[in-house]
């Protein structure tokens, strides 16, 4: 007769760590938060409230530059992985072969090595093509951020093209050919439609991982063209003010946006949590 | 035409990827078998040699990669222990339509940039933080936590537990209840049809888990950076501080080889490891179909049926 008591005893222990631990998970970025009312000259001690540190980012011209960089990197590097992955993606879904063992091995290559390695091969290889080769494009900011941020990116956006296409049915595809449709009708007419909810969630999540890349960033930007992310590291060895916290706020406002956006756009295809937390945490 | 239509697809990425990861990764690759000819170049290839890789092996280099060896194993280590529960708990006890609430609770620092939540951390515990003042204002000594290694195992702890447990939860979510019931209605303890029922279901999730936290955990630069001070804990600032500061790019790139390599090698070693453990569970829940060995067939799956009924 003791059953239900220890039953809902130990339910009850798992509730409580697991409230405990989702604490734990958004305690520093409640103090982030927090910190960006503070009016003062230091971050880390508190003064008093205000809006003040929000004015940042109309007041300082290299706060707004570094937004601005990121924001637009992250557009141009989503685009980028978005177009190169879902042709990926498609291909191995549809159009399966022997290369395709390659493509996936190159691709899982891609996303399991650490981040400081693609930052260090890239740095060389920007010097190498701009400087020694004489390719102008590769020295500008923009251009070698998004190369790098996108890396990671199409990886993502491949996998998630390919495992929505291989859970749908290809015969729809191939009726629409028996009815005499052109390839292009077909692709535009079935193909896209049924993948758009791939295609769409991997832009988005390209995009905030582009925003929230610090480690390629950091080793790849030309002055000029500082992303958020390294504005930050920077600030890091010359001061913390609260002016960082309030940007970061903002930054986090529009991640939060661009997730539920994702969150949103799998549902409606769909998908259950699990799903979306099996998409979200990379494939 | 339509027999390469799939490769001409595939091209693009290919390339891409070809042309900015696989040949500037073999083009590091070349350099750590280089050398660093005078204060002002960052790399020669004139002489080729393993110095480099020598030196990396040098005490003063060697210490940082098993720190990092150390914060690496460490960290996932923990990291299972305590995202397994959470993970269990929101497939498993809590109600259906509240688990999509609770993955992108832990979505949302998992999405919060990286060095930002680090930096939160910083504001925490520094000496005159806010921890360190509730710690005094209960009577407690002042933090001095900050700029030591327990506090970047705090950092990779915290910035890689949503990787662990988003995983977790996708395996545990798998293992469908009624296997579970079918479990407890033979008479089995809770604990037995977790140990024999869901773990082994759920054993692909957590190595993906496991494999999630420590590679990336490995390389990692920026927690150790904020939190470790400028001690140099870890092998992912040696390997920047060549590139940025000292610029000997052979050295460095022979500090990225190595950890490569380390990292495959801890992983493969974990494999094994795993593959060892479980060879008794896995002979014990092996289930032989068919007449082809009757007697040893039941010999097999006996034992299992009476400690399910006998626990």
């Amino acid at each position: 007769m003791s059953r239900p008591s220890t039953r809902s005893l130990s339910d009850r222990a798992f509730g409580v760590w697991g409230v405990l631990v989702l604490i734990f998970l958004f305690l520093p970025i409640a103090v982030v938060i927090a910190s960006s009312f503070n009016v003062g000259r230091l971050l880390v001690s508190w003064d008093h409230f205000g809006f003040d540190s929000f004015l940042a980012l109309f007041l300082k011209p290299a706060v707004r530059d570094a937004v601005l960089v990121s924001v637009w990197t992250g557009l141009i590097a989503a685009l980028v992985a978005t177009l190169l992955g879902a042709l990926a993606g498609l291909a191995m879904a549809r159009h399966p072969g022997r290369w395709q063992l390659w493509l996936l091995g190159l691709l899982l290559l891609v996303s399991v090595t650490p981040e400081i390695v693609d930052a260090v091969s890239l740095l060389p290889w920007m010097v190498t093509l701009g400087q020694d080769a004489g390719i102008a494009i590769f020295n500008d900011g923009i251009v070698r951020l998004v190369i790098g941020h996108s890396l990671f990116s199409v990886a993502v956006v491949a996998y998630l093209v390919r495992a929505r296409l291989i859970g749908l049915d290809a015969k729809l595809e191939e009726a629409s050919a028996d009815l005499y449709a052109t390839p292009v009708t077909t692709f535009r007419r079935v193909t896209l439609p049924l993948a758009m909810p791939a295609v769409l969630a991997g832009f988005l999540l390209s995009f905030t991982l582009s925003l929230d890349n610090t480690v390629i960033a950091a080793f790849v930007s030309v002055s000029g063209s500082t992303p958020w992310p390294v504005y930050v590291l920077s600030a890091l060895r010359s001061g913390l003010r609260p002016e960082i916290a309030a940007v970061s706020t903002i930054m986090l406002v529009l991640t939060l946006a661009a997730l539920a956006l994702v969150g949103y756009v799998l549902k409606r295809a769909g998908d259950s949590a699990a799903d979306i937390a099996r998409t979200m945490s990379g494939g | 035409m339509r027999k390469h239509s799939g490769i001409l697809l595939a091209l693009p990425a290919w390339l891409w990827l070809v042309c900015f990861f696989v040949v500037p990764v073999a083009i590091v690759v070349v350099f750590s078998f280089g050398e660093k000819p005078d204060i002002f170049s960052t790399h020669s290839l004139e002489h080729l040699s393993f110095d480099r890789y020598a030196e990396v092996f040098t005490p003063a280099f060697f210490t940082t990669f098993l720190n990092t060896l150390w914060i690496g194993l460490a960290g996932t280590a923990i990291c299972l222990v305590i995202g397994m529960p959470v993970a269990y708990w929101m497939a498993v006890k809590v109600r259906p339509e509240r688990r999509g609430l609770l993955v992108a609770l832990v979505m949302v620092p998992f999405w919060t940039n990286f060095l930002v939540r680090t930096i939160g951390w910083q504001i925490l515990l520094a000496p005159e933080g806010w921890l360190s003042t509730l710690a005094q204002g209960i009577g407690l000594p002042a933090f001095e936590i900050l700029n030591t290694r327990q506090a970047v195992l705090l950092g990779v702890v915290y910035n890689y537990l949503p990787l662990m447990i988003l995983p977790l939860f996708v395996a545990f979510d798998r293992v469908s209840g009624p296997l579970r019931e079918a479990s407890a209605d033979l008479g089995a303890p809770k604990w037995t049809t977790f140990f024999r029922i869901t773990l082994p279901l759920a054993q692909p999730g957590i190595i993906a888990g496991v494999l999630l936290v420590y590679i990336p955990l490995m390389g990692d630069y920026i927690t150790a950076t904020v939190l470790g001070g400028a001690k140099g804990n870890m092998v992912g600032q040696l390997v920047a501080g060549q590139f940025q500061t000292a610029l000997n790019w052979s050295l460095g790139s022979a500090m990225a080889v190595v950890l490569i390599g380390i990292i495959l090698v801890s992983v493969a070693i974990g494999a094994g490891i795993v593959w060892l453990v479980t060879l008794p569970a896995r002979s014990r829940n092996r289930l032989v179909l068919g007449p082809a060995q009757p007697a040893g067939a039941r010999a097999v799956t006996a034992p299992a049926v009476v400690e399910g009924a006998g626990a």
